[in-house]
């Protein structure tokens, strides 16, 4: 067996020289002994090598086009086994890297090791080095979603900022005018093609370079020398086993990397930020107002690693060197000062609600203005990653369309209905639970509301508060500023119907709750009408009361109260027809509401009784309507609570978020 | 091996080697030129690209008071993006602004003009703002702090022009339409992107 085995190495060996190899790639002499401090430049190769492998098998499930991307990157996150872990170790030994690549310079700098004959090995190092963080950057835009999307963009527009051919730069990284399938396979093909090739072209001289100098060896030597193996391999090995451990550890610790929201061109992504390792620069650049922006871009930097490369030279003296120290210390510390800066100036208002009068600041502008940036951020990144959350729900629910996720986002009453109902009906009403008030949708709170308050619209709750007499002319119904229907108003029937018609009078305790009573059936039964998805089990288990209120409103309520007068002398309901509006019959229903948006002064509705809704859409030919029939129905459809549900939600949280 | 190079290159005869040797560079050399240079072709074909600039129908005038406040509406239009064609896709967004009085509202491109995040409105405090590197514009599209300012120059107006169109029913409804370009980041004037 032995002897099969050293003939076929005798065998290879004659053809490749393979022997010679491997005795010089391996019993490199290590001067004073294998030490720890001459693990870091192994341990960036394991770390590339790791990149390497995981990324080849992240490439087998990665679809690069604006319809794929976001949606493979999903896929390879939540439905693939282990997929959040091969992405995870994916991205969080990106950022190891970076700190690998840190540390190594610091040692190469401080130890010297970049003095005749090395600096050519150095400035490779320093390629390298720039390839790695070229890496980082095209890898950060491929899933496609919100924070890569707006952080590239950013990227790529101070990319075209460069003098004289910036815009050309710019149409060449991203593949045309703006951003699109093209963006992604060019970076795509940057990340997993151009730019490892080059890496390990680099290295692979890097390496020659390296073995042709030795290394650097601290003095005073430790001990005798030994060779590279075992004595060595066996601390870079360890090196590289804990490296992988610690990374493995922050993986499974953040339950993987992050994926925000698909990729949208028409929507902000107000929390944007670049990589952690990047935040220096994007802090940097603060600093540089209007057209000063080129010397924060380019201009310093590009000085900078201008010096850097000029490192071997500039050390040859006691005196350089010294300077190299000191260079790469003040650079350090400052990129570490800006980091702390950026991540301080993005959470000083500490929470997205806060409020500035109670953050203990001195009332400046300049400290206002701060703090109300940092809560806009804050405020960002709790909605992005809400949003996110729905999306991957709407995913796992619905499947993705051929069209891509981003149409799921564009369908879905949940996630759109507040900005449509904030851009179009907010402007006179309300739309706020006053039990539980959701401070994520703060904003579609009105404080001077000229409309009814629309939260849990058409749901017994609600309809209960409109015929009660205390609430019926509040601010939550009839009782906003300038209402025709309540108070001094010229149309105040309805109003007056509750409070006198229904609780008039002089009542005992026992008719009064009878009418109570009737009233909450005629809840019930009107309720009903609006088939509100969240209220289907009540409505199916409470047939009976339903139909007692039907009754009660085709004019059975006029026999309990003394005025005689019932829902249907004003109102068109069920077999009382063609007696007035709003018609009953539907009422808050999908159709009903929809009919209601596109022309409020229909006679099926308010009639010339409609003093301030405007109609929506009054034309057959969409392009004359102010809403299209989508938009109707998304804003419809949220009101009603009206959407998927990832997991069922109990009954009476309509509109809750 | 090494010695069997050696044996074989001594009774080679030198005569006309530079010729050889140019023409095996020269050759080798064009060989190789013509995937690299359909290469590079195709990868430059963004450069010989024009960006439309098509003028959009993004709101009717009613939907835009004469308030003096901004509203915001999606620039929706047909798109090609590489080998997908959209319809009616959403590209961007503007804000109206009609002060009392006017007929005609001023469009805003919410593309900052600092590196082109999308700006926001603040109603609270009545001023565009930019969630990426905190500039902020008055309701009149100016740098709040002017010059101090990150964002170097004011926020893009585009032309906008009101379109009559006749409702079925003997009314008439306006449109808002606004020519939608684009335009360079980081300058101090206006620059067109091609
Ligand atoms: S992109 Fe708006 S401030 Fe930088």
């Amino acid at each position: 067996m032995k002897k099969i085995v050293s003939n076929s190495i005798d065998w290879l060996d004659h053809r490749t020289g393979i022997k010679e190899v491997l005795r010089e790639a391996l019993y490199e002499r290590v001067p004073g002994g294998a030490r720890w401090r001459y693990v870091w430049g192994s341990a960036l190769v394991v770390a590339f090598v790791t990149q390497v492998i995981t990324g080849i098998f992240l490439w087998m499930a990665y679809s690069p086009s604006t319809q794929t991307a976001w949606e493979s990157v999903y896929y390879i996150q939540h439905e693939m086994n282990g997929g959040w872990l091969l992405r995870g170790i994916h991205h969080f030994m990106a950022s190891a890297m970076v700190v690998l690549l840190a540390i190594h310079f610091v040692q190469i700098v401080w130890d010297g090791a970049y003095r005749a004959p090395r600096e050519l090995n150095f400035v490779l190092g320093l390629v390298l080095m720039l390839i790695v963080l070229g890496l980082s950057l095209t890898g950060y835009l491929l899933p496609w979603d919100q924070k890569g999307y707006w952080a590239t963009n950013v990227g790529t527009e101070l990319a075209s900022q460069t003098p004289m051919a910036g815009g050309a730069i710019k149409k060449l990284a991203v593949g045309g005018s703006s951003y699109g399938h093209h963006t992604l396979t060019r970076f795509f093909a940057l990340h997993a093609g151009v730019l490892p090739g080059a890496l390990v072209a680099f290295l692979v001289l890097h390496l020659w370079l390296f073995r042709r100098h030795g290394l650097t060896p601290k003095e005073p030597r430790a001990g005798p020398d030994v060779l590279f193996w075992p004595d060595q391999v066996l601390k870079d090995s360890v090196a590289a086993l804990g490296i992988l451990v610690a990374v493995m550890g922050v993986v499974v610790y953040t339950g993987g990397a992050e994926l925000t929201a698909p990729a949208d061109p028409a929507n902000n992504y107000a929390a944007a930020r670049p990589e952690w390792y990047f935040l220096f620069l994007f802090q940097f650049l603060k600093w540089f107002p209007g057209e000063l922006e080129v010397w924060g871009a380019f201009v310093i930097p590009g000085l900078i690693v201008g010096v850097l490369f000029l490192m071997p030279w500039i050390g040859r003296s006691r005196v350089g060197h010294f300077f190299n120290v000191a260079l790469l210390a003040v650079l350090l510390g400052g990129a570490a000062m800006l980091t702390v800066q950026a991540i301080q100036d993005d959470t000083l208002a500490g929470s997205a609600d806060a409020k500035f009068e109670e953050s203990g600041l001195t009332a400046t502008p300049e400290n206002e203005a701060a703090f109300n940036a940092s809560r806009e951020f804050l405020r960002a990144k709790r909605d992005a990653l809400h949003h996110a959350e729905r999306v991957v729900d709407l995913a796992k629910t619905k499947g993705i369309p051929p069209t891509g996720a981003l149409t799921l986002v564009y369908e879905d009453p949940y996630l759109q209905g507040p900005k449509l109902f904030a851009q179009n009906c907010a402007s006179c009403h309300s739309y706020v639970d006053r039990d539980q008030p959701d401070p994520a949708i703060a904003f579609l709170v009105n404080e001077k509301p000229t409309a009814p308050n629309l939260f849990g619209v058409g749901s017994r709750k609600w309809i209960e508060g409109l015929l009660d007499p205390k609430q019926v002319a509040g601010p939550d119904y009839f009782g906003y500023e300038g209402s025709p229907f309540a108070g001094e108003g010229e149309n105040t029937e309805m109003v007056l119907f509750v409070q006198d018609d229904c609780f008039g009078g002089v009542l005992n305790d026992a008719k009064r709750a009878e009418i109570k009573g009737a009233l909450k059936k005629i809840a019930a039964a009107l309720s009903c009408e609006a088939t509100l998805p969240l209220q289907r089990e009540q409505d199916a288990q409470d047939t009976a009361m339903i139909a007692e209120g039907r009754v009660l409103i085709e004019g059975g309520l006029a026999d309990l109260l003394e005025s005689g007068t019932s829902c249907t002398d004003c109102h068109s309901f069920g077999a009382q027809q063609d007696i007035g509006s709003p018609v009953l019959d539907g009422y808050m229903s999908r159709q009903w509401m929809i009919d209601f948006l596109r022309n409020p002064a229909d006679e099926r509705f308010y009639g010339d009784l409609n003093d301030r809704m405007p109609a929506f859409a009054p034309h057959d030919n969409p392009q004359l309507n102010q809403l299209d029939d989508q938009t109707l129905g998304l804003i419809v459809d949220w009101l009603r609570g009206d959407w998927v549900r990832a997991k069922p939600q109990a009954a009476g949280d309509a509109g809750n978020h | 091996m090494a010695e069997m190079k050696q044996d074989s290159q001594a009774d080679i005869s030198n005569a006309g080697k530079n010729r050889r040797s140019f023409i095996a560079i020269l050759a080798g050399g064009l060989a190789m030129l013509g995937p690299i240079g359909a290469g590079i072709l195709s990868f430059l074909s963004p450069l010989f690209r024009k960006a439309a600039s098509p003028q959009v129908r993004v709101a009717l005038l009613d939907q835009v008071p004469d308030d003096g406040r901004p509203y915001f509406f999606r620039v929706v239009a047909d798109r090609q993006d590489a080998w997908t064609s959209y319809s009616q896709q959403k590209v961007g967004a503007v804000y109206l602004v009609r002060q009392p009085g006017d007929e005609l509202p001023v469009a805003f491109t919410a593309k900052c003009p600092h590196a082109g995040c999308s700006v926001g409105y603040s109603a609270e405090e009545q001023k565009f703002k930019c969630p990426c590197h905190t500039s902020s514009f008055n309701i009149d599209g100016c740098r709040v702090n002017g010059d101090k300012e990150v964002s170097p120059r004011d926020m893009d107006t585009l032309e906008v022009v009101l379109n009559q169109v006749a409702a079925s029913d003997s009314e008439s409804v306006t449109e808002v339409l606004v020519t939608f370009v684009d335009y360079k980041t980081g300058h101090s004037e206006k620059i067109l992107s091609e």
